[in-house]
Order: structure tokens, then sequence, then C-alpha cells
């Protein structure tokens, strides 16, 4: 049965956690070498959810519940926050500016 | 060790470079999605059934078909080439040196115990060792699993973290206020400012 306790051991648990450091390290770079905002705010998705890995691996090999009600707590930050990201990508397509990251760093022309 | 932890582990890491590296931002979302589905199939075997269910409702679902509409609306057709300019050799550095401090983290001797043969976290030491009568903290996988998954889950989330499930409702509501506030077409007077 999935989930079980025979379904993984103890060694899995550092493999779990290379795997979230790495998509962590990955999110990493899109965010600093991308230029589009879409393809950054992707990138941060894909940090969140580095993170949940990592809170989810720990709860279960600790015995603890608190990873997974961790996870669902970033899962609703991520969402908030894709949210009001996209608002402000399409408010700053409507003034007619080219998407990218570089030229965007006043708040007003 | 199952096979599929490394199967699933390796297309997580595909898909991530896949949303990194693809050219058109329709691809990267579409390996974010891959990438999220090969996550919730890592939360079914950590135990997490209905956070992989979540997982795939929301993220999966919801949140990439924003992005999808949003991609669609702004730019579908367009390709952005990496530059690879001052910027992007900052980027690489910087996250060099993020991954060799991941690393070092994760090896120095208060993270893990290299005494026995096989290294192990201090953490997991630590929860063997608690005290397993404390209904707070250990929560036996075959104990959840025979309780409910979501039973436990939201148990926890109504008693235990009531606090903290409020103000993430509050956070949503001010996020939809502030969406429906920023997207709101500005009046005709308000325009010449």
């Amino acid at each position: 049965m999935l989930g079980d306790s025979e379904m993984l051991d103890d060694n899995s648990f550092p493999v779990l956690l290379a795997l979230s450091a790495a998509l962590f390290t990955i999110g990493a770079m899109g965010v600093l070498v991308r230029r589009n905002p879409l393809v950054v705010f992707m990138s941060i998705e894909l940090m969140l959810n580095a993170v949940n890995l990592a809170f989810v691996t720990f709860g279960r090999f600790l015995n603890s519940e608190e990873g997974q009600i961790f996870a669902f707590m970033v899962i609703v930050v991520a969402a908030a926050e894709v949210v009001v990201g996209l608002a402000l990508i399409t408010q700053v397509f409507r003034t007619g500016r080219e998407l990218d990251v570089d030229e965007l760093s006043e708040m007003k022309e | 060790m199952t096979a599929l932890t490394y199967v699933v582990g390796a297309i997580a890491l595909l898909t991530a470079i896949g949303v990194v590296a693809s050219r058109r931002t329709i691809y990267s979302a579409l390996s974010l999605v891959g990438n999220m589905i090969s996550l919730a199939v890592l939360f079914l075997l950590l135990n997490a059934q209905f956070l992989a269910a979540v997982q795939v409702i929301i993220y999966a679902g919801a949140v990439m078909v924003l992005f999808i509409f949003i991609i669609a609306l702004l730019s579908p057709g367009a390709e952005d080439a990496i530059v690879q300019d001052r910027r992007f050799w900052v980027g690489i550095v910087v996250v060099g040196v993020i991954t060799l401090q991941i690393f070092a983290l994760a090896n120095n001797d208060t993270t893990r115990d290299k005494t026995g043969a096989t290294p192990v976290l201090r953490g997991q030491k630590l929860a063997q060792a608690a005290n397993p009568s404390d209904p707070g903290f250990q929560f036996n996988v075959d104990d959840v699993n025979k309780a409910g998954n979501v039973q436990t889950a939201g148990g926890q989330l109504f008693t235990t973290f009531l606090l903290p499930f409020e103000i993430t409702s509050l956070l949503l509501l001010v996020a939809a206020i502030g969406a429906v506030y920023l997207t709101r077409r500005p009046p005709a007077d308000a325009r010449r400012l």
C-alpha cells in the first residue's frame, strides 16, 4: 500500500532531501537568470514546491504531522502570491511595456 | 528504497530543468505541471495522501490554469533567448554558493551524527528518543493510516494550528481584494494622472 511504513527505508530520507535541495537550486537559478517575469514566477513556484518536499520528508521521517500542515500553509501562500503577481504582470502588459524584469526597476514611469 | 522514488525523482529533476531552460513560456508552464504531478507522487510515497490530492487540485489544477491563461493572454508565441551577460554569470555564481552552503550544512556535525556505521540525522534520533506517549509530537505512520490521513491532518489543522489556519484565510482574502484592485480598469477621469 502506498505510504506504508515498509515502502520507504531510512536510505530514501537523504535522497529525498537532496532532491529537494536540487529542485530549490534549479528554481533559484531560474529566478536569477531568466528575464521573463512569468518564468521567474514559475521558478518561485518550483522553489516553494522543493521546500514542501523537504517539509513532508522531515515530517514523515520524524513521525510528525507538522510537516504536512506547514506544506498546506505554503501552498496557500503560493496561491495568493500567484494571484497578486499575475495581476501585476497583466497591469504591466496593459501599459504597453516589454515583459522583462530588468526593465521594471521603477514603480512609475 | 523503491525504484519508484528514483524514477519519479528523476522526472521531477528533468521537468524542473525544463521550467528554467525552455525558451517558450508555455513549455515552461507544461514542465511545471509535470514537476508538480511528480512531487504529488512523492507525497503519496511519504504518506501524505491528502497533500498529494491538494497538490494536484490546487497547484496542477488551479494555479497552472491561471498561469496558462495569462501566458495565452500575453505572449503565446514569444521566444526569449537566455542572454549570457553579466547578470547570467552572477546568477550562476550565486546559485553555486547556495548549493555549496546547502551541502556543507547537510554534512556538518550538528546536522548529522557520523559516529554510527551509517550516518543519521540528529533530528531522526531525537524523534526516536522522544516520548511516544506524547500525542502532540508522535504520529506513527500506521496509526495515521488507521485513523485516516485526512482526519489526522484536519484534526491538527482545526486544533493545534487553528490560529495559522485563520491567518491564512485572512491572507487569501487580502490577495483576492488586491487582485481585484490591481486588475480593474481605472475610471475615465483618473486616466490623465
